[in-house]
């Protein structure tokens, strides 16, 4: 019971951490990036390629999960952020899938649909062998790590910096009279986003052990999304609360797997389905700004 | 790799089956976007429903291709209907990514709704097996003749009624300006409702279409999506036409592409071409520059 609760707590902070950056790309400068998962997988196989197949360091990894979202952000943001809002919707999907179908295809690196397995956990040496103490170092890790990126997004948000990009997000328009250059800043924060994702995918990777392109669906993107909604758009402890929630949705309907032993695994996975999409149209309907969010639509 | 010309050809009409397939999605996503302003992404699980009334009827039916196509019409216009009644409608005068993140749940239900109910095995539709054809070089699957000629008729239709029928024109009214449609009298709510029904024609026939050309299940109809909002864009979302010449110029594109990039990359090449499209003519190949509203 302690592996499996451990196990959720390990989970929910990796969305903990992924709801922070796409909250700062959404919640604070009103990005749409539906391409999330993109930035996530390529952390989580830069990782997986550093430490499984290069045998180098666990922090290489980490260094180029962030450096590769970061850095791939770029062309994206030059691209998409001329365009409106839901060609930006459009283009991030594409992106993400096309950073699925990427890994699918270079075999020689990634393994191709197969994925690389035997990505190895962090910690293992202080946890003396045992899985559960390596396990717990490794969510005190996650912790420090959502507990800086809040530090870093809360202190940029608060900066004249932060002033600025929640002028883009509220008006866009004004900025431009301004003489300010939003498509700049827009980058940056699709930059900075990205490399959020991409520290997630990174602990994802080390903790899961394995990745496939099957763990990076757009479905996972919208998770995110779900998360962010019910904990309230533009607020950081949404995000927290948000990740945990959508936790307690998607495992929730396990524990009732359990209470109900003779229903399928596949009808489990249609019903969490079926979940995820009614709580968001129900959150979108009755409370946009989600539980802790502001009264703004 | 030496290919003949006539290679080309028959990866060129291979591409223009694939392409008039996407036509009848990428049609459906431009119309909503051009009434109700936002893509909609549940597109691809309303081709799913479409597939599985289609399925439904041509097993009731012993085997009737119309009936399957009545089934794959009712299926997929009752989909939409009960879509923009239960999720779309009560969004009206809110903002686009409200109604976008609304289709994805939408869609996330309906998936998960067929799933429970036809189970998630792959389905075929029960035909006789048929010899491709064949005029010297070239080849061509019967199939795919049935499949595009069912999607020209459609897309025909489809631009008779915008353009010639009171209805159409209602619509087309709401398209280009909802608010001077309502000061003429146009009864917008009731003509939305008939553009979401329409809508969901398209996407009953794409899925009867999709189904006799692949198959049936609950995701095969999402795998439709990406590729129909890319052609829906490279045409210029909201304009009927620019969508189905879209979807047919990137599926010969693609097809044609296969030699040279392989077979996973052939579907990356319509987001790549999306991409520089979008750079080139951000309101698409064949649609007109918009004010914001």
């Amino acid at each position: 019971m302690e592996a499996y609760l451990l196990a959720i707590f390990i989970t929910a902070l990796v969305y903990v951490l992924l709801t922070l950056g796409l909250n700062f790309q959404y919640g604070f400068t009103g990005l749409i990036n539906f391409g999330y998962v993109g930035f996530f997988a390529l952390g989580a196989y830069a990782s997986a390629i550093c430490t499984a197949r290069m045998g180098w360091p666990a922090w290489t990894g980490f260094v180029l999960g962030m450096v590769v979202p970061f850095l791939l952000a770029w062309p994206l943001g030059r691209v998409a952020l001329r365009l409106r809002d839901d060609y930006l919707a459009i283009v991030t999907l594409g992106f993400s899938e096309i950073v699925r179908l990427v890994i699918i295809n270079e075999k020689d690196l990634t393994n191709g649909g197969q994925g690389i397995a035997g990505v190895p956990k962090l910690f293992a040496a202080e946890g003396g062998g045992s899985g559960m103490a390596a396990d717990l170092w490794l969510a005190l890790a996650l912790l420090v790590a959502c507990g800086l990126v809040a530090w870093v997004v809360r202190g940029i948000v608060k900066s004249p910096y932060g002033r600025l990009i929640q002028a883009i997000r509220d008006d866009e328009t004004a900025l431009l009279a301004l003489g300010k250059n939003p498509a700049r800043f827009k980058t940056q924060v699709l930059m900075l986003g990205g490399g959020i994702a991409g520290l997630a995918g990174s602990f994802y990777a080390h903790y899961v052990g394995y990745v496939t392109p099957d763990q990076f669906l757009p479905i996972i993107t919208f998770q995110v999304w779900m998360a962010m909604i019910m904990g309230g758009v533009g607020r950081l402890r949404g995000a927290v609360v948000g990740a945990f929630l959508l936790l307690i949705v998607l495992e929730g309907s396990r524990a009732v797997r359990d209470l109900f032993p003779g229903i399928p695994e596949v009808a489990m996975s249609s019903v969490r389905l079926a979940v995820i999409g009614i709580a968001l149209i129900l959150f979108i309907r009755f409370r946009p700004q989600g539980l802790f969010g502001a009264n703004r639509d | 790799m030496d290919l003949l010309w006539s290679d080309y050809l028959n990866l060129a009409l291979n591409g223009l089956a694939e392409g008039l397939l996407v036509a009848l999605p990428a049609l459906a996503v431009t119309l909503v976007f051009s009434v109700a302003r936002f893509p909609n992404a549940a597109v691809g699980d309303f081709v799913s429903l479409g597939g599985f009334g289609a399925l439904t009827a041509h097993r009731l039916s012993g085997g009737s291709l119309v009936a399957a196509a009545v089934g794959a019409v009712v299926a997929g216009a009752a989909g939409t209907w009960l879509g923009w009644r239960l999720a779309f409608a009560p969004l009206l005068k809110r903002n686009g990514l409200a109604l976008l993140l609304t289709s994805i749940g939408v869609g996330f239900v309906l998936r998960s709704a067929m799933g429970l109910g036809f189970g998630h095995e792959i389905k075929l539709f029960d035909l006789p097996l048929m010899r491709a054809w064949r005029w010297g070089p070239l080849v061509m699957n019967p199939m795919d003749i049935l499949v595009g000629a069912m999607s020209l008729i459609c897309v025909t239709l489809v631009f008779a009624l915008l353009r010639f029928t009171s209805v159409g024109r209602t619509m087309r009214a709401i398209a280009d300006d909802m608010d001077l449609a309502r000061v003429v009298g146009i009864d917008s709510r009731g003509a939305m409702a008939r553009m979401w029904v329409l809508s969901g024609v398209i996407c009953g026939i794409a899925g009867l279409a999709f189904g006799l050309k692949t198959q049936v299940s609950p995701e095969s109809g999402a795998d439709l999506l990406l590729p129909a909002f890319a052609a829906a864009v490279v045409g210029g979302l909201g304009n009927p036409l620019g969508a189905v010449l879209g979807a047919v110029s990137l599926g010969i594109l693609q097809e044609l592409s296969t030699p040279f990039v392989g077979f996973t990359y052939k579907i990356a090449l319509s987001y790549v071409v999306m991409l520089l499209v979008l750079l080139w003519r951000p309101q698409g190949l064949f649609g007109r520059v918009q004010g914001v509203r």
